[in-house]
C-alpha cells in the first residue's frame, strides 16, 4: 500500500514535466507522419508505416522512459522532499519500489498512448481494416524493453548524478541493442576481445532480444516458435528488471539522504 | 519520567573522498529528552542539531555511538509510527493540494478510509489553514501556508514525538506568534517535542529544558529557570566622594564597580562641584540595599536602579564565546 502510494504520487509528478510530453507529441507526429511516408512510396506503403511507427515507438518510449526515471530519485534528495517521507514509517525497498512502480506507469501510458495511436493508423490505412496481431506483439515487446531500461536507470539514480545516470543508462541501451556484436566478439580470437565481448554480452541487459521489428514488417522473415521468443522476452526482462531492483534497494538501503 | 529520547555516544564525522579531510558533525553527544517536555536544542548554523535530528530519524547513520527513541533504537521502523518530523525549509510536492498532500502522508502511516479524512481535516483545522485553501495547490502557498502544511503533515499520526526544525524561521509576527502557539499546545496533549530553533525568545517562552550544542559538541543542558537564575540589578549612583575611601567599600559589597566619569563633570545637583559617577551591578536584593544606604550616607544620588532579568539569548551567547574564547 505504501509503495502504491508513493508510485501514485510518482505518477503524479511525472506527468507534469513537459519534457516527457515533448518526446510523446513527437513520437505521435512521427507515427502520424505514417501516411504521408506510405503515399511518396506507395509500394510499400504499408512497410513504411509499419516501421515507422513501431521505431517512433521505440526511440520516443526511450527518452520518455530515461527522462522520467533519471530524476526520480535524485529529486527527491536534492528537494529534500525525500525527508518527510523516509522521516515516516517507510521502509526504503519500499520508497525504491514506489518509485519505479511510477515511474514505469508514466512510461507505460505513454507507450499505450503512442500504441494506440499506431494501432488506429494501421487500422485506417490497411485495406480491409486489418490490423496484423504482430503489431500488438512489437509494442508488447516494445513496452518490456522499456520495463528494463527503467529498472536499469532507477538502479543509477541510486548513486550517481542524472546526468550520468543519463549517458550511462543511454550508453547501456545502445550497446544491449548490438547484442550480435557482442556475441561475435565471444568468439574473438583475440583474448582480450574475447573477454570483453563475453562480459559485456552476459553482463549487460541484451536489449537487442526485444527487436522483432524485421520479422513484423517483412513477414517473410519467420522468427522459430515465436510463442516461446515471445515468453522468452518477457521472463528475461522481468528476472533482469527484478536483479537491478534488488541491486538498487541494497545500494539504497545503506544511502544518507 | 522517562527518557523520549536517550542519546549515548553519538558521533558523525565526514570524510572526503580522499579521506584527508575529516570534519566532525557531531562529537560524542549524550543527552537526555523526557517525555512530555517541549526541548529546546540550540547552537549556531553547522553547529550539529540537524546532523543529530537526521541521525535520529534514521536518515544518515551515525559514525559511532547509539541512541533510543521511545525505548527503541533510532531508525527503527516501528517507532517512527509515533514520530513527526518537520524538516528546515519544507518542501513539498507542490502539485498537489494541501488535503491531497496530507491524504499521501497519511496513507504512508496505512491510515483507512475514513479515519484518513477525518485525520487530514482535523490536522488542517489545527494549524488554522484557511478552509478555501485546503483544495488549492501548495505551490501557490505563502511560507507561513507552507509552515502551517509542515506542522499539519507533523500531526497527521498523532505522534507521541516531534521533531521541530526551525518551524517558525521566516515568518511574519502573528504567523510566528500563531504557529509558537500551535507548537506550545503539544505539551499540553503530552506529546514530546524536540526543537531545533534560533528563535530564543520562543525557546525561552515554551521550553522546560535546554541543550546548546556547539561545533558538534554538547556545551550545556539544563532547566531554562536554572540556567536563567541569576538576576542582576544595576545601579548608577553619583557623589563627590564615591572616588576614594568609598569606593573598596562599595567594591566590598558588590562585584561589579565600574566608573562612568571620574573627577571630570561639575553636578548642579551636587553643589557644582566635580563628582563621581559609578555603575554597580548587584546580584542579590540585600546588597542592593545595602549599596543605597552606603551612598546616600556620603549624600551621593542613586541616578537609577534596573534590574535586568538574563535571557536565554544571554547564556547562549556567553557558552558559545566562552567555548570560542572571545
Amino acid at each position: 500500500m505504501v509503495a502504491l502510494a508513493i508510485a501514485n504520487q510518482t505518477v503524479r509528478e511525472a506527468l507534469r514535466r513537459r519534457v516527457m510530453w515533448i518526446f510523446l507529441i513527437i513520437g505521435v507526429f512521427l507515427i502520424a507522419l505514417g501516411p504521408v511516408f506510405g503515399f511518396l512510396n506507395p509500394r510499400d506503403s504499408q512497410v513504411v508505416l509499419k516501421s515507422l511507427g513501431l521505431a517512433a515507438i521505440l526511440l520516443a518510449g526511450l527518452f520518455i522512459t530515461i527522462v522520467t526515471c533519471i530524476y526520480l530519485i535524485p529529486i527527491e534528495i536534492e528537494r529534500r522532499t525525500i525527508y518527510t517521507v523516509l522521516s515516516k514509517p517507510v521502509q526504503r525497498y519500499e520508497f525504491v519500489l514506489g518509485k519505479f512502480l511510477g515511474g514505469f506507469a508514466t512510461v507505460f501510458v505513454n507507450i499505450a498512448a503512442m500504441g494506440v495511436v499506431f494501432l488506429a493508423m494501421l487500422w485506417l490505412q490497411t485495406p480491409g481494416h486489418h490490423v496484423p496481431p504482430d503489431m500488438f506483439k512489437g509494442i508488447m515487446l516494445t513496452f518490456f524493453q522499456m520495463l528494463l531500461l527503467a529498472a536499469l536507470t532507477i538502479f543509477f539514480s541510486t548513486f550517481a548524478t542524472p546526468v550520468v545516470n543519463f549517458f550511462l543508462s543511454f550508453g547501456i541501451f545502445l550497446v544491449g541493442n548490438l547484442s550480435s556484436v557482442t556475441d561475435s566478439l565471444t568468439t574473438s580470437r583475440n583474448a582480450i576481445a574475447r573477454g570483453v565481448g563475453t562480459l559485456v554480452h552476459y553482463l549487460l541487459p541484451n536489449f537487442g532480444n526485444f527487436n522483432i521489428q524485421n520479422s513484423i514488417i517483412h513477414p517473410q522473415i519467420e522468427i522459430a516458435n515465436a510463442n516461446a521468443f515471445m515468453m522468452q522476452s518477457i521472463a528475461y526482462a522481468l528476472i533482469y528488471s527484478a536483479v537491478l531492483l534488488i541491486l538498487a534497494i541494497l545500494i539504497f538501503d545503506r544511502r544518507e539522504v | 519520567m522517562a527518557a523520549a529520547i536517550s542519546i549515548h555516544g553519538l558521533t558523525k564525522k565526514y570524510v572526503d573522498v580522499w579521506q584527508k579531510q575529516e570534519v566532525v558533525a557531531v562529537n560524542n553527544l549524550n543527552l537526555d529528552v523526557e517525555e512530555g517536555e517541549i526541548f529546546g536544542f540550540l547552537g549556531r548554523n553547522g553547529a550539529g542539531k540537524t546532523t543529530t535530528i537526521k541521525m535520529l530519524l534514521g536518515l544518515i547513520f551515525p559514525t559511532a555511538g547509539d541512541a533510543t527513541i521511545l525505548g527503541r533504537p533510532m531508525g527503527d521502523n516501528n517507532v517512527k509510527r509515533e514520530l513527526a518530523y518537520l524538516p528546515e525549509e519544507t518542501y513539498f510536492y507542490d502539485s498537489m493540494t494541501g488535503w491531497d498532500l496530507l491524504d499521501f502522508y497519511a496513507r504512508l502511516f496505512r491510515i483507512p478510509e475514513p479515519e484518513r479524512s477525518r485525520r487530514v481535516q482535523l490536522a488542517l483545522e489545527k494549524v488554522r489553514l484557511q478552509p478555501e485553501a485546503w483544495k488549492r495547490s501548495v505551490r501557490g502557498y505563502s511560507k507561513g501556508m507552507r509552515q502551517r502544511i509542515g506542522i499539519a503533515q507533523a500531526l497527521i499520526n498523532d505522534p507521541k514525538l516531534l521533531f521541530l526544525d526551525e518551524p517558525t524561521s521566516g515568518l511574519d509576527p502573528i504567523a510566528h506568534a500563531e504557529l509558537r502557539d500551535i507548537v506550545a499546545s503539544l505539551k499540553e496533549e503530552g506529546k514530546t517535542v524536540f526543537l531545533s530553533s534560533h528563535q530564543l525568545a520562543d525557546v525561552e517562552l515554551i521550553c522546560s529544558r535546554v541543550a546548546i550544542i556547539h561545533n558538534g559538541k554538547l556545551l550545556r543542558t539544563g532547566k531554562i529557570k536554572d540556567l536563567l537564575a541569576g538576576e542582576r540589578t544595576e545601579i548608577i549612583v553619583q557623589g563627590r566622594e564615591l572616588g576614594n575611601g568609598m569606593l573598596q567599600k562599595l567594591k566590598d559589597l558588590v562585584p561589579v564597580v565600574e566608573p562612568i566619569y571620574d573627577h571630570t563633570e561639575a553636578d548642579d545637583a551636587l553643589g557644582g562641584v566635580p563628582t563621581d559617577m559609578l555603575r554597580l551591578s548587584s546580584d542579590d536584593f540585600e546588597k542592593t540595599t545595602a549599596v543605597i544606604d552606603l551612598v546616600r550616607g556620603v549624600k551621593g544620588r542613586i541616578v537609577s536602579i534596573v534590574p535586568h532579568k538574563r535571557t536565554l539569548e544571554d547564556v547562549f551567547v556567553e557558552t558559545v564565546r566562552k567555548e570560542d574564547g572571545v
